[in-house]
């Protein structure tokens, strides 16, 4: 659909979709943890009675962050102990793996958030559950 | 284009992409002599080939600011530009002196240059990145107050707007940093620290301003979002860019002979310099993603996007990776400052002048709003080549460093510079061929400029 000049104003459950990505990021960058649990109570409390895109965001920032702590800790975890804890290149793989997965893991959040702030759909690329036929 | 005057900036714009060229050749001749030492000795010394590497970034980022500030301006001010004379005189000026300093830099040995051009009446030679002889620095002093004149006199009789304030303001700034490389005391400690004055409050400072206002004003064109929507994100990145970069200079003080409370200072505000980045690229995928209309011009809404995530990645993260004074006391002036500087400037600054370039350098040749589609496909053919080898650039340099860190610095037995230069040369190759396809996709970028041309223009979909 080709944008119009009108503005059609806040979308039903856009606030509850920024919120959720933005936890996701937050999670990301500032608490670890912390965040994910608010993030999941809101996921819990809201995933049967909240409007489709708050819904959508909800789902997605939650498998997101579920992916994010699987590739960020326990790849890491993995490289760390295959590799070995003395070896140069252990750490030159998994630094260099952890900076790029985490940078990317963010930036799709920041399209995510984008998304939610102007009250559309977003689904993270290989990472995120399909949306629903028509978004 | 709404003014004729704002034609001015097309000059700016071609000597910018020309002199981009020279320094991405230079870039490789570096590339190559990291792992064949004697390339190209004694005719180009390695130190001479970073010095014309380094300097020709600065100089056409320089054509580039000035050109976009000369199309902006009138557009922002509704009106003519006060003197498209003085812009051409200047171009002239500054052009010379550019070519000029660049071939002295060439033709004789640096000390000889120093002594012809009088360097001892007032020294300011020697320091990376200022090696400049006096005489040119004088000059681009009158360069930059001829264009602040100009521009600034654009400004005062027109509308004033949130965008062209921080553009002046980032502009001003920038030449008022920049009269620090005359300063040059004996004392190492305290040259340092006010050569920093210049270069970080450059790049993390005043030129983060000029950046924002270049994206600001593309993405009003690009995207119609309103103007108060653009202001109000435009006045928080700065803010956030000017709190978190001025004493985030201190991360360049730790361990330099400054008082110890640089470690903390430098440390919390620099790991703050993230966030504005941040913002930018919230901003940019924010107006796109609440655009009003679709515009034709494809190709400068990808080099806007790109431009912002880019930044995020070099300036923010790959920033922060060795900003912390513990972290740096190992990793200061490695391969991984080279993969921050190498993605930071592509993605800050390259990219937004290349943004703006994209943007107004169709209308410019007479367009309406945006190039053939034909044009277009390979202007984008050239944006992933260029970026996606300068994110392998990064990469590369990047495991370089953690390599040379960790057998040269952090191992119970340290090895010697060169032993270990030896141990990373795998890297450097595998930079240069990502630094070759680099040059391919600029190569590109300049054939979407005379690609397509008599074909009919893009229209929105």
């Amino acid at each position: 659909m080709p944008p119009s000049d009108a503005d059609p104003g806040p979308q039903e459950g856009q606030g509850l979709a920024v919120a959720a990505e933005t936890l996701y990021l937050v999670n990301l960058l500032l608490v670890p943890g912390v965040a994910f649990v608010i993030l999941l109570v809101l996921y819990l409390r809201h995933r049967g009675s909240a409007p489709a895109l708050a819904r959508s965001h909800l789902q997605q920032t939650l498998a997101a962050s579920l992916w994010a702590g699987l590739l960020l800790i326990l790849v890491n975890g993995l490289i760390l102990w295959l590799g070995g804890y003395d070896q140069a290149a252990t750490w030159m793989v998994l630094l260099l793996y952890f900076v790029s997965c985490h940078a990317a893991l963010v930036l799709l959040g920041v399209v995510g958030l984008a998304r939610a702030m102007a009250g559309k759909p977003y689904r993270y690329p290989l990472i995120g559950p399909r949306l629903p036929a028509g978004n | 284009m709404q003014y004729q005057s704002q034609a001015v900036a097309k000059p700016y714009f071609i000597a910018a992409i020309v002199l981009f060229v020279g320094q991405i050749l230079f870039g490789l001749i570096l590339g190559l002599q990291y792992v064949v030492g004697d390339f190209l000795f004694p005719e180009i010394p390695f130190n001479v080939a970073r010095m014309v590497h380094t300097n020709l970034l600065i100089v056409w980022l320089l054509f580039g600011f000035m050109g976009a500030a000369y199309y902006m301006i009138p557009e922002e001010s509704e009106t003519e530009l006060h003197s498209p004379k003085l812009a051409l005189l200047l171009f002239w000026v500054f052009l010379a002196a550019g070519v000029l300093t660049i071939v002295g830099y060439l033709a004789v040995p640096y000390a000889t240059l120093a002594k012809i051009t009088g360097n001892e009446l007032l020294p300011t030679m020697g320091r990376e990145f200022l090696e400049q002889p006096t005489i040119t620095k004088i000059g681009i002093v009158i360069v930059a107050l001829g264009f602040l004149y100009n521009v600034g006199m654009t400004v005062l009789k027109g509308r004033k707007t949130t965008v062209s304030v921080v553009l002046m303001i980032g502009l001003v700034g920038l030449a008022v940093f920049f009269l620090f490389s005359f300063y040059n005391p004996e004392n190492l400690v305290k040259d340092k620290f006010y050569w920093w004055w210049v270069v970080h409050l450059w790049v993390e400072g005043v030129w983060e301003l000029i950046m924002a206002s270049i994206l600001a004003f593309v993405l009003i064109k690009i995207t119609g979002v309103d103007r108060e929507v653009v202001d109000k994100w435009l006045y928080v990145i700065i803010a956030l860019a000017l709190i978190t970069g001025i004493i985030g200079t201190g991360h360049h003080y730790y361990y330099i002979g400054t008082p110890t409370y640089w470690l903390w200072w430098g440390s919390i505000f620099s790991a703050l310099e993230p966030i504005p980045f941040f913002m930018m690229t919230v901003f940019a995928f924010n107006m796109v993603n609440k655009r009003r209309r679709n515009h034709p011009n494809k190709a400068a809404t990808l080099w806007a996007l790109g431009t912002a995530v880019m930044a995020f990645l070099g300036a923010g993260v790959w920033g922060f990776l060795h900003t912390l004074a513990p972290v740096n006391f190992y990793t200061h002036g490695s391969q991984i400052t080279a993969a921050h500087g190498h993605m930071a400037f592509y993605g800050a600054y390259v990219m937004i002048v290349l943004t703006m370039i994209s943007y107004a350098m169709p209308l410019m040749r007479g367009r309406a709003a945006a190039n053939s589609n034909k044009s277009q496909v390979v202007e984008m053919w050239s944006f992933w080549l260029m970026t996606v080898s300068m994110v392998f650039i990064t990469l590369f340099l990047t495991g370089a460093g953690i390599l040379q860190v960790w057998l040269q610095r952090y191992s119970e037995n340290p090895q010697p510079f060169m032993v270990v230069q030896e141990k990373i040369a795998l890297f450097y190759w595998m930079r240069e061929v990502a630094g070759v396809i680099f040059l391919i996709g600029l190569l590109l970028y300049i054939a979407s400029f005379f690609v397509g041309r008599n074909e009919p223009e893009a229209v929105a979909k």
